[in-house]
């Protein structure tokens, strides 16, 4: 055991990153992402341009932001059926405010102000009140959608720029989904900066460890004298900021509020926090394994795309691809158990 | 060094229908262990849990290191020093042993995880206590020895002045007893305080000062080690007299129906033989996780088994799956009549006709109604059980009535071997009259019987022979007539030694 640990000790940066808990999973994603890339490239090698690889960049980055906010509340042994709503919600309430003529900053903040409402009461229907999380943000998720409805009486806004401007409206257009920075959409720069921060709270602080311990073991947990409630109520609270930022994006990409804005995109955080190796049981998953699962997803949108493939088709192979995924989970998990068992009995 | 460090007086403690706690008095002294002792159910978890903040007192005072507290939380426990290492293991299997020694009072720098610093904390801790676990594993992938030891040294991390250990010896070997000794030993002269909680009496010879024995819910007495000997705990813990009285009826022994040999599942199922006779009640004593429940479990093939016949009537059965023992007659009324032998949200009529839709189905698999009927109103009336109709949730029955629908389930297939596992818990004495009423009513019908109890005073009440067992292994079979408690309570703790290689 000693030799062992002196061997840790001086192996190299890589083989230590490769031991990170989760890492595994997340690269066995990063893994199959290239395979399916290049395999679409060698059917269609338009999938190697410059242009597609932006665009791919872009519209991976919404599935990215989505993915960081369920993957939060996954790990936790949760899940936020309310994501889709909350983005939904996003889009209409600052395209709404903004077509009444009040300025993009205003308007965003008290946007992020309605999202992080949805967050909070999740939290609390779930971290205080123990309902199951199913059901919880199964309410909210008809809740914010109705609310994204009302918003401007149950119609998609007018352009935002009748009410800002062109100049404005252009600007926040710009800065959310049409610009680049350095060559790069400023939509994937965006993901990125939140994916760092969150990253960085998951991964290393005291908030992060929480989470992983509530998801891991509820219980023990709580005997430790970790804040279940509040901690559970910070994952809903990242999710809705997420789907905060993701409305906005939506909100800029069309220059106009949708009420249909989001749909579905619940599950689409599932399945990048899944073919990630985020477990839907709690306890296990990294961040980095979302990213993978996201551009995994959306390539293989963007491939079958390019192929020519049709939509259902398209539908078809995702959802054989996530299933997939965690049946891998599974199968090898099952594996490991089996071993310690066997390991157990041998030392007893 | 023996200023006390713990004085709980008049603790009284209810649950739903069981008065757990009973003006219990508990007193505990820097430098010293202490072991509390008492058989199942005595109540030395609950005070432990009182203790810890895990329960709260109905009444009585607790004074822990000169000041006086009401309830606690776990949290305020902790702070003030009082850690409890629960029997069952309860970490986060996918954090690693440093994140779970840490857990919930984590180091930061600038609100930056210090991992290398825990790690490098967690690594003296375990050093200290020689355990051989690298700080940066996972503790699911530890065996549940390890993992108890990462207890232990999550509880010394918290610099706990009181220790409570809850049975920490019933999963580990010989060399892990000698090194928690070891640590045990380290931990008294530092002066902190130890409870000891272990059905292992004879183990407390190697580290035991005083001892506090209680029983049903009651204190008992206090005695320092050094002035009593085994027996006289023994006879301080069951020390009562059965009151009760217990329907008995006899008839004769008939001829050898079920036997058992060399069976073998896991750790506590090892090498059991035993057999069972017509009109023959055969109690298995034995302390809570002696292995009865696992051996019910192997012989009904919930469990795999990894060798052993069972035969009835001479021939060889194959079970592997509980449908096999079901239609060989043999049939189980499991422990947790809750989890394991109802379904709780379906009528009293469909968890009778479950296990028995072979029966009342026609060849197109529907249910025959008339048939259905039948057979609830059979098991209703034979069995008396106490409900307005069949058609009530089965959840909504007592627990001596819901008991009963467990064992009406069986009564329509003609079974030959009945097997009841703690089919009295929690049920009050009317009810249990009732249920020794059928067992006694199978007995005279030449079904034989299998019944597996914690309870002394039952075991002894009902059965006619008596089979003891324990840690995975029969260490015992008695005939009821010509024994006595404190001999099955001896047997019952009759632990391979672990302790022969330890040289002090």
């Amino acid at each position: 055991m000693m030799g062992e640990e002196k061997m840790e000790n001086r192996s190299s940066f890589v083989r230590r990153f490769i031991k990170i808990r989760g890492m595994g999973a997340a690269l066995t994603a990063f893994a199959g992402l290239i395979i399916i890339y290049i395999a679409f490239g060698i059917i269609n090698p338009m999938v190697f341009s410059v242009n597609n690889v932006m665009n791919l960049l872009r519209s991976m980055s919404k599935y990215l932001l989505i993915g960081i906010g369920q993957s939060y509340v996954l790990i936790t042994g949760n899940i936020d059926l309310s994501i889709g709503s909350v983005v939904g919600m996003s889009a209409m309430i600052s395209a709404t405010l903004m077509t009444k003529g009040v300025p993009i900053l205003p308007a965003i903040f008290i946007t992020m102000i309605c999202c992080m409402a949805v967050g909070i009461i999740n939290g609390i229907l779930v971290g205080k009140f123990k309902l199951p999380p199913f059901i919880a943000t199964l309410g909210t998720m008809f809740s914010a959608r109705g609310v994204a409805y009302m918003v401007n009486g149950n119609r998609n806004t007018d352009a935002i720029a009748s009410g800002i401007g062109k100049q404005s409206a252009d600007s926040l257009q710009n800065f959310f989904y049409y610009g680049k920075s350095l060559g790069i959409y400023n939509t994937f720069w965006i993901a990125i900066v939140i994916f760092a921060v969150f990253f960085f709270l998951l991964s290393k602080t005291r908030t992060g460890r929480h989470i992983y311990a509530i998801g891991s073991n509820l219980e023990a947990a709580k005997l430790s004298g970790v804040n279940v409630e509040a901690t559970t109520t910070k994952t809903y609270l990242v999710s809705s900021f997420c789907s905060f930022v993701v409305g906005l994006i939506l909100c800029a990409q069309a220059g106009m509020g949708n009420m249909e804005a989001g749909m579905s995109y619940e599950m689409y955080g599932v399945a990048a926090g899944v073919i990630g190796g985020v477990s839907p049981l709690g306890g296990t998953g990294i961040l980095l394994g979302t990213l993978a699962g996201s551009a995994v997803w959306q390539t293989l949108e963007n491939g079958l795309n390019m192929i020519g493939a049709q939509v259902g088709i398209q539908r078809v192979v995702i959802g054989v691809i996530v299933v997939f995924a965690v049946l891998l989970d599974v199968v090898l998990r099952r594996g490991k158990s089996f071993k310690k068992k066997n390991a157990e009995k041998a030392s007893s | 060094m023996d200023e006390k460090i713990v004085s709980m007086r008049g603790i009284c403690k209810n649950f739903p229908g069981v008065k757990a706690l009973d003006n219990v008095e508990f007193e505990l002294r820097a430098g010293e262990v202490m072991a509390l002792l008492g058989e199942n159910g005595a109540g030395k978890s609950t005070l432990m849990k009182i203790l810890s903040g895990v329960y709260t007192r109905d009444s009585g005072e607790m004074e822990i290191l000169g000041s006086k507290y009401g309830d606690l939380t776990p949290k305020q426990a902790q702070e003030l020093g009082v850690a409890i290492i629960h029997q069952e293991i309860n970490m986060c299997r996918h954090l690693s042993v440093a994140e779970n020694i840490f857990l919930g009072r984590e180091k930061t720098k600038n609100s930056i995880l210090s991992n290398a610093e825990m790690e490098a904390e967690a690594r003296n801790i375990l050093n200290e206590l020689k355990i051989d676990i690298s700080p940066s594993q996972v503790v699911g992938e530890l065996t549940i020895s390890k993992q108890q030891m990462v207890e232990i040294a999550k509880a010394l991390s918290i610099n706990a002045k009181i220790l409570v250990m809850d049975e920490p010896t019933s999963s580990l070997t010989s060399k892990e007893i000698d090194d928690l000794f070891r640590i045990i030993r380290t931990l008294k002269e530092n002066g902190r305080g130890i409870v000891y909680i272990s059905h292992r009496l004879e183990e407390l010879q190697h580290i035991v000062d005083r001892v506090t024995v209680m029983r049903d819910g009651q204190y008992i007495t206090t005695m320092n080690y050094a002035d009593t000997t085994i027996n006289e705990i023994i006879t301080h813990m069951v020390g009562r007299e059965i009151k009760e009285k217990f329907p008995r009826v006899s008839c004769k022994k008939g001829k050898e129906v079920f036997t058992v040999r060399n069976l073998n599942a896991g750790r506590m199922v090892r090498d059991i033989n035993f057999s069972l006779y017509e009109g023959e009640v055969v109690g298995f004593a034995g302390l809570m996780g002696a292995g009865r429940t696992e051996t019910t479990r192997a012989i009904f093939g919930i469990d795999p088994k990894e060798s052993g016949e069972i035969l009835l009537d001479g021939k060889e059965l194959k079970i592997n799956r509980p449908m096999d023992a079901i239609k060989a007659g043999i049939v189980l009324a499991p422990e947790d009549r809750k989890k394991d032998g109802l379904c709780t949200k379906l009528s009293i009529r469909h968890n009778l006709a479950l296990p028995n839709l072979d029966l009342i189905c026609d060849s197109l698999g529907v249910v025959n109604r008339r048939k259905e009927d039948g057979l609830c109103q059979k098991a209703i009336t034979s069995l008396a059980v106490k409900t307005a109709d069949v058609d009530t949730d089965a959840g909504n029955l007592s627990g001596g009535n819901q008991q009963k629908v467990v064992v009406g389930k069986w009564l329509a297939r003609n079974s030959r071997v009945v097997i009841f596992d703690e089919p009295t818990r929690g049920i009050d004495v009317a009810a249990k009259v009732e249920i020794y009423n059928i067992i006694n009513q199978l007995k005279l019908q030449g079904i034989a019987v299998m019944f597996v109890s914690s309870e002394m005073p039952e075991v002894m009440g009902i059965s006619d022979r008596i089979i003891v067992m324990c840690d995975g292994r029969i260490t015992g079979e008695v005939m009821t007539e010509e024994t006595t408690q404190n001999e099955i309570l001896t047997l019952a703790t009759r632990f391979e030694s672990k302790m022969a290689d330890i040289t002090q």
